[in-house]
């Protein structure tokens, strides 16, 4: 009996980390439960040219602006010297961050928040002695920012933005006046909605977080903003 | 040799490789080693755990990135606060080899599950490899040699010292397995991650990752990103060794091999990204591939290191006949008996007794951390000065931040210019700023994506920035680096000259070279 158990563990295991290195290798359902993350060994799996930071700023009911992440008790800088919002690419969790900070500070009320992408070229990460090294021209770092989500002061999603670095791909593409006229001239349509509501709380039950963009045109995704 | 007698050979061989009994040496090391690694990574976040794990924080569930609004339940603080504690306790316990088996399954369910509540901060791929390395541990008789339990039980059995000492209950090997093959199959899918992703061959991902400043810091990644030729070597070397360590690293020369270029690949994502619970965890796994015969072999070595070195006065009691004969089989050796422990002679109630200390230490490190933790008001939230207020941001930072996005500058899209003699994989590999005239010389701009198609210029300028000579080629924005090769005259006066790379009439960079007189003008003239 034992014996038939340990091989009942060996080949469980062993077949679910086959899985995970082919459908990694296949590009199958990667993405398909949580449970893919604990078999798919796709570390560090991108890269991009420009670093990234995340801000998380609420607008006061008297126009004032205020920091909701880090909160004022002191930042928590999991995997070196950045704050844990940064490791947020996407801003998925920010709204969870900015309200948790709000539920334990005092302040007026706060009737806007948004989440903004700052970016900057990594060549500029360079420390002085090795940036005097690669390049004849000072240091001259210019960051660029760019809102991602807004929601209102309880949480809830108002607007949404393409990723900056999505952005300005998007904007090389159409650096091209032919590809604009052709985009121009066969805008999307849809006589019918094709996405399907679902109960956000029901256990267990797949939504969309986006279901709401999909409900829209997709050129809209596209050109972000 | 007939089908039949092949099968049964190959199911033989199967058998022997999962079934095989021996010592647990190495899922002992790795149970000592692991569990001390993952205290470095939870020790400081349990100071945050309110925040981080709890419904009284900024929970960060890893299945709302697939798709799921609720899969597991995030615990309340209450909650959350002891069952962190408890995590510690586990943890330590586990590395004693204390009540090895429960701490290790705790250990595991804990482990997993704060892993999964914060996706952002706790979760990674080292956290899930330490998950499936604690859950095969569980599985695993690495309690039985080098810990706290197997202290005791010999304790327990009331038998003398040298006659206990040494004597091991061997088990099946197939949870040591499992470790080697889940590492294999790590690196093998790390592979595939690699084949996946082109700019990987011309070292243009590794470059990236060694200036990007989300890790710790890695000066000497920093200094490495500007040499390309040992960035495309190693990204070679890498890929190479990923393959092939499922498949070579078991014994002999191979496993030499494999495990040596694995500390050295491990010590370099250190060193390059900077990393650091990645590497231990890594390597503490290694421990796995240490077996039985490795361990005696080790012993023996130690004792007579020992005997050679540190004891010459206390001559040790026979090593070899102790240890057993490290020609022989592993099991025909006699030091390790194949018998039970001597489980007749521990006493049920000290056996109770150990559980019950376990359990009284448990319950006392999650109340003593829940207390620690009230006293420490992560939210500030008991000060005398009450609630924190939120910090206000300058005007004309938001200004800036919530205006409509900036055109990129045409110096952001460019990341750097170099002009040297020798590319590999594509990149320039030496770097040079002095020629002769009549030289040929490459000068190459590697590019900042994302970014639109352009026409991009390499001039020749001279000292009074008057252009010699101007080539242009276009740079889609698929591409990563445009290539001028540039042969200098042999008129070319010596002194200083610019290279300027421009576009739509605008510089971008330069770079100045020294231009010095060919052999040919300095021989001398005949009369």
């Amino acid at each position: 009996m034992k014996r038939r158990l340990a091989v009942l563990t060996i080949v469980s295991y062993l077949t679910a980390l086959s899985w995970g290195v082919v459908g990694h290798a296949l590009s199958v359902g990667t993405a398909s439960h949580p449970a893919m993350y604990f078999v798919v060994w796709d570390m560090f799996c991108g890269w991009a040219a420009w670093s990234q930071r995340m801000h998380i700023v609420g607008e006061g009911e008297s126009g004032r602006y205020y920091e909701l992440a880090p909160g004022p008790w002191g930042p928590f800088r999991p995997f070196g010297k950045l704050d844990r919002r940064n490791y947020d690419p996407n801003g998925i969790y920010a709204g969870r961050l900015a309200l948790n900070c709000l539920r334990h500070t005092r302040h007026e009320p706060i009737v806007r928040i948004f989440v903004v992408e700052e970016s900057w070229p990594k060549k500029f990460n360079l420390p002085e002695h090795l940036w005097a090294m690669r390049y004849e021209e000072p240091k001259d770092v210019q960051t660029y920012y760019r809102v991602r989500h807004v929601l209102t002061g309880e949480g809830a999603l108002v607007e949404t933005y393409s990723p900056w670095l999505e952005y300005q791909a998007g904007l090389a593409l159409a650096d091209n006046p032919r590809l604009r006229a052709d985009a121009r001239r066969s805008t999307p349509f849809y006589a019918i909605s094709v996405a399907r509501p679902v109960d956000p709380n029901s256990a267990g039950r797949r939504y969309s977080p986006g279901s709401v963009d999909l409900l829209g045109s997709p050129a809209a995704r596209i050109s972000g903003n | 040799m007939s089908a039949t007698a092949s099968q049964a050979k190959l199911r033989r061989r199967i058998e022997r490789f999962f079934f095989a009994e021996e010592v647990p040496f190495g899922p002992a090391l790795v149970r000592i080693a692991l569990p001390l690694v993952l205290l470095g990574a939870m020790l400081p976040r349990a100071l945050h755990v309110r925040e981080l794990y709890s419904t009284d924080g900024a929970s960060t569930p890893l299945w709302i990135l697939y798709g799921y609004a609720r899969l597991l339940p995030v615990p309340p603080a209450w909650l959350a606060v002891p069952l962190s504690g408890l995590l510690i306790f586990c943890l330590i316990a586990s590395s004693l080899g204390w009540c090895t088996r429960f701490s290790l399954a705790a250990a595991t369910a804990l482990y997993t599950w704060f892993n999964l509540v914060d996706a952002i901060s706790t979760m990674t791929k080292y956290s899930v490899i330490a998950s499936h390395v604690l859950l095969l541990l569980t599985l695993s008789r690495c309690g039985d040699v080098w810990s706290l339990d197997a202290w005791l039980s010999r304790r327990r059995s009331q038998s003398p010292r040298a006659a206990t000492r040494g004597l091991h209950v061997r088990s099946p090997v197939w949870p040591r397995r499992l470790l080697q093959l889940l590492i294999g199959c790590v690196y093998f899918g790390a592979a595939v991650t690699k084949m996946h992703t082109p700019s990987y061959f011309t070292g243009d991902q590794l470059r990236f990752w060694m200036i990007s400043d989300i890790n710790f810091g890695h000066p000497v990644g920093e200094y490495l990103s500007a040499h390309s030729a040992l960035i495309v070597a190693g990204a070679y070397i890498t890929i190479v060794w990923e393959l092939l360590f499922l498949f070579l690293a078991w014994r002999g020369i191979g496993r030499f091999v494999m495990l040596g270029l694995g500390v050295a690949f491990h010590v370099m994502t250190n060193l390059l990204l900077g990393l650091y619970i990645f590497p231990l965890v890594s390597l503490s796994i290694y421990f796995a591939f240490l077996n039985e015969a490795d361990v005696r072999a080790l012993r023996i070595r130690w004792r007579k290191f020992q005997k050679r070195y540190v004891r010459r006065s206390q001559r040790p009691a026979d090593v070899a006949g102790s240890l057993g004969d490290p020609s022989l089989p592993v099991a025909e050796r006699p030091a390790y008996s194949q018998a039970a422990p001597p489980k007749a002679l521990v006493p049920a109630w000290l056996t109770m007794s150990s559980s019950a200390t376990f359990a009284v230490a448990a319950t006392f490190v999650a109340c003593g951390f829940t207390l620690f933790e009230h006293r420490l008001d992560p939210y500030g939230l008991r000060r005398a000065e009450g609630a924190h207020r939120l910090r206000e941001l300058d005007p004309p930072l938001v200004q800036a931040m919530l205006a409509p996005a900036k055109p990129v500058r045409l110096e952001d899209k460019v990341f750097s210019f170099d002009v040297g003699t020798l590319t590999v994989g594509g990149s320039l590999a030496t770097r040079r700023r002095q020629f002769r005239a009549g030289e040929e010389f490459i000068a190459q701009v590697m590019m900042n994506p994302p970014f639109e198609d352009m026409w991009l210029e390499c001039n020749l300028h001279d000292a009074e920035d008057r252009v010699l000579n101007r080539i242009g080629q276009p740079v889609t924005r698929d591409m990563m680096r445009a290539t001028f090769i540039y042969t200098l005259p042999h008129s070319l006066e010596p002194g200083e000259y610019s290279l300027v790379v421009a576009t739509r009439g605008r510089e971008i960079t330069r770079r100045t070279i020294t231009v010095r007189p060919s052999p040919a003008s300095r021989a001398p003239l005949a009369n």
